[in-house]
C-alpha cells in the first residue's frame, strides 16, 4: 500500500520556513491512517481536545466511583465509566495515528477531573447525576459541532473519524438520559451547579484545543 | 500613425519601464509573492544566459553537489503564464518563486564552506544555475533563509532514511533496533551532515538565535525530534509526549554543541558523549518509575498508621 521511495515534495510546501519539514502532510507513515490531504490544523484540534475531553470524563468518574462506588448508583455509574474507558482507548488509538500532540495541561484535568467527580459525588447521588447531566450534556454539543465541521470539510475523507464521534456521541446522550432518569433535577441548586460545570468544561474545551 | 499616442510619449514610457524594472532588481520589493514570482523570474531569466538544463525540482538533489541529475519536475500547481519569446526558448512548466528559490540556496550550499552562511554564497550558487548575482537580493543579508533551508533539507534527509530504515524492518530484512541504539543512530545521523560544514556551523547556530528566526528555528528542530520519537516507536499520548521530546531535545542540542568543539578524529568523543547522554535519559525514566513506587509505598504507609491509630483510639468502631 505504501509506495517505496515517495520522497519528499517541496512543490507540496506552501508558504515559508514555518512550515516545519517533517509535518508534511504528503509524506506517508507506516500508520494505519494516510495523513495524505488530511486537514493537520482541524484534525488535531478535534483529537486533542476529543482526548483530553475523554480523558477527564474518565477521572470524574473515578471520582463519582471513589466516593459513591458502594452506594445504589455505584453499579450505574461503574458501567458509564467503563464506556468513558472505551472511549479513551480508542482517541489514544486515533492520536497515534494522526501524530497528534496531547494537550499539555492533562495532569491538570487529572486532578481537576477527579475533584469535580468527588465534589459532586459528596453532594449526594443526585449531585453525582446532576454533574454527569451538564458535562455529558456539553460534550454532545461539542460533538455536534465537530461532527458539522468534519461533514463540511469533506464527508469521505474522514469517514472513519465521522463514525466514531458520531457513536461516542450517541454514548454520551445516552449517558446524560441515564443521568436525568436518576433524578439529577432534584439536585441540590441544580441549575447553579449545572451553569457552573458547563462554562467550566466550556473553557476546558477551549483551552485544550489551542494549548 | 493617425489618432496613437504622440511618439514622445511612447519612448518615456519605454524608459519608465525599464527604470522601473531594474529598481526592481535592485531593491527588494513588497509585492506579493505572485507578482513578485512574475517579476522575478522574468527578469532573471532575461539577464541570465540560456537555460540549458529543464527546471528542476531541488528535492531530488544532493545536496552537496551541482543538480546534475535532471529529474522530471513534478507538475506543479497554479497558472501558467507563458514566457514565449525568450530566445526561442519556452519554458516548460511555470516554476514558483519557491522552487526557484530552493535550487538556489541548494547550489549555494556548495559555496559555505568558502563563504561562509552569506549573500556570497547565495550569489555563487545562483551563478552556478546560470542566474544573475543580484539573485541574492531575493534573500535576507544575514544567510538566515540558506541555514534554514539546510536544516529543513537534513531533516528531510533524516525523514527519509528513518521511513527506509523502518520499511526495512517491517519486512524482516532487518532487526528491530532498542530504543536507546535507535535514537542514537538517528541523532548521529543527523549530526553527521553538519560534518562537510562543521567550521561555520557555529555562526549559523548563532544566526538562528536571532529573534526573527527563532519561530522557524524551533519549528524545525520540534518536528525534527518528533520525527526521531515516532519512528523509534513512541506511542505515548500523555505527559510522557511532552517529556520524551524535552529530553531528546536536550540530548540533541549539547551533542551539537560538544561536536562544535570536537577535534578528536571522526568525531569520536562527540558520539561518546551521545551514548552517555542517551543513558542517562533512558535511566531518567526507570528513575522516575522508582521514585513513584517508592512514593506509593511511603503513601500506604502512611493509611497504614493511620488506620492503626483510628484503631488504638477506638475511632474505627462500627456505630
Amino acid at each position: 500500500m505504501d509506495t517505496s521511495g515517495v520522497g519528499f515534495d517541496y512543490a507540496g510546501l506552501r508558504g515559508r520556513w514555518p512550515v516545519p519539514a517533517g509535518r508534511v502532510s504528503l509524506r506517508r507513515c507506516s500508520t494505519r491512517v494516510s495523513l495524505e490531504g488530511v486537514n493537520r490544523p482541524v484534525i488535531d484540534r478535534i483529537i486533542r481536545v476529543d482526548h483530553a475531553g475523554e480523558y477527564g470524563a474518565n477521572r470524574i468518574y473515578a471520582g463519582q466511583m471513589a466516593v459513591l462506588g458502594r452506594s445504589s448508583v455505584g453499579p450505574v455509574i461503574q458501567q458509564m465509566w467503563n464506556q468513558e474507558k472505551d472511549h479513551l482507548k480508542k482517541f489514544n488509538e486515533l492520536m497515534v495515528a494522526y501524530r497528534v500532540r496531547p494537550t499539555v495541561l492533562l495532569p491538570f484535568w487529572n486532578v481537576a477531573g477527579f475533584v469535580l467527580g468527588a465534589g459532586s459525588a459528596l453532594l449526594g447521588k443526585k449531585g453525582a447525576m446532576a454533574c454527569t447531566v451538564a458535562v455529558e450534556e456539553s460534550i454532545s454539543d461539542h460533538y455536534n459541532s465537530q461532527i458539522r465541521t468534519l461533514v463540511e470539510e469533506d464527508p469521505e475523507k474522514y469517514k472513519e473519524l465521522l463514525q466514531v464521534i458520531k457513536q461516542f456521541r450517541d454514548d454520551e446522550r445516552e449517558h446524560h438520559d441515564i443521568g436525568l432518569e436518576h433524578d439529577a433535577e432534584a439536585a441540590p441548586a441544580y441549575s447553579v451547579l449545572k451553569t457552573a460545570i458547563q462554562l467550566g468544561c466550556k473553557a476546558a474545551i477551549f483551552l485544550s484545543e489551542r494549548i | 500613425m493617425g489618432s496613437g499616442p504622440r511618439p514622445g510619449s511612447e519612448q518615456t514610457l519605454g524608459w519608465r519601464h525599464l527604470t522601473l524594472f531594474v529598481s526592481r532588481l535592485v531593491v527588494r520589493c513588497q509585492l506579493s509573492p505572485p507578482q513578485r514570482a512574475l517579476q522575478v523570474s522574468a527578469v532573471l531569466r532575461r539577464v541570465s544566459d540560456e537555460q540549458k538544463e529543464p527546471f528542476v525540482s531541488s528535492s531530488q538533489q544532493q545536496f552537496d553537489s551541482h543538480p546534475t541529475d535532471h529529474q522530471p519536475e513534478q507538475e506543479p500547481q497554479g497558472p501558467r503564464p507563458s514566457y514565449t519569446g525568450q530566445g526561442g526558448q519556452e519554458s516548460e512548466d511555470y516554476e514558483s518563486e519557491e522552487q526557484l528559490q530552493h535550487r538556489i540556496l541548494t547550489a549555494a550550499l556548495e559555496f559555505v564552506p568558502e563563504h561562509g552562511w552569506t549573500a556570497e554564497a547565495i550569489a555563487e550558487g545562483a551563478k552556478t544555475l546560470g542566474l544573475s548575482v543580484a539573485a541574492a537580493g531575493m534573500f535576507h543579508s544575514d544567510g538566515s533563509e540558506l541555514i534554514l533551508h539546510f536544516v529543513s533539507q537534513c531533516n528531510t534527509k533524516l525523514s527519509e532514511l528513518l521511513e527506509q530504515e523502518q520499511k526495512l524492518v517491517q519486512l524482516g530484512e532487518a532487526e528491530k533496533k532498542p530504543t536507546d541504539q535507535f535514537l542514537r543512530d538517528a541523532v548521529q545521523a543527523r549530526l553527521r551532515m553538519l560534518i562537510p560544514y562543521i567550521d561555520k556551523w557555529p555562526q549559523a547556530l548563532s544566526i538562528l538565535l536571532l529573534p526573527h528566526n527563532i519561530p522557524s528555528s524551533l519549528n524545525l528542530l520540534t518536528s525534527m525530534i518528533d520525527d526521531i520519537w515516532h519512528y523509534a516507536g513512541d506511542q505515548s499520548t500523555d505527559f510522557n509526549w511532552y517529556t520524551r521530546r524535552a529530553v531528546l531535545t536536550g540530548v540533541y542540542n549539547t551533542t551539537e554543541l560538544v561536536m562544535m568543539q570536537d577535534s578528536s578524529p571522526d568525531f569520536e568523543d562527540t558520539w561518546r558523549f551521545l551514548e552517555n547522554r542517551i543513558a542517562d535519559a533512558m535511566n531518567m525514566g526507570n528513575t522516575a518509575n522508582q521514585v513513584q513506587s517508592t512514593g506509593e509505598a511511603v503513601v500506604q504507609g502512611l493509611m497504614g498508621a493511620a488506620v492503626t491509630i483510628k484503631n488504638l483510639a477506638g475511632l474505627n468502631q462500627r456505630r
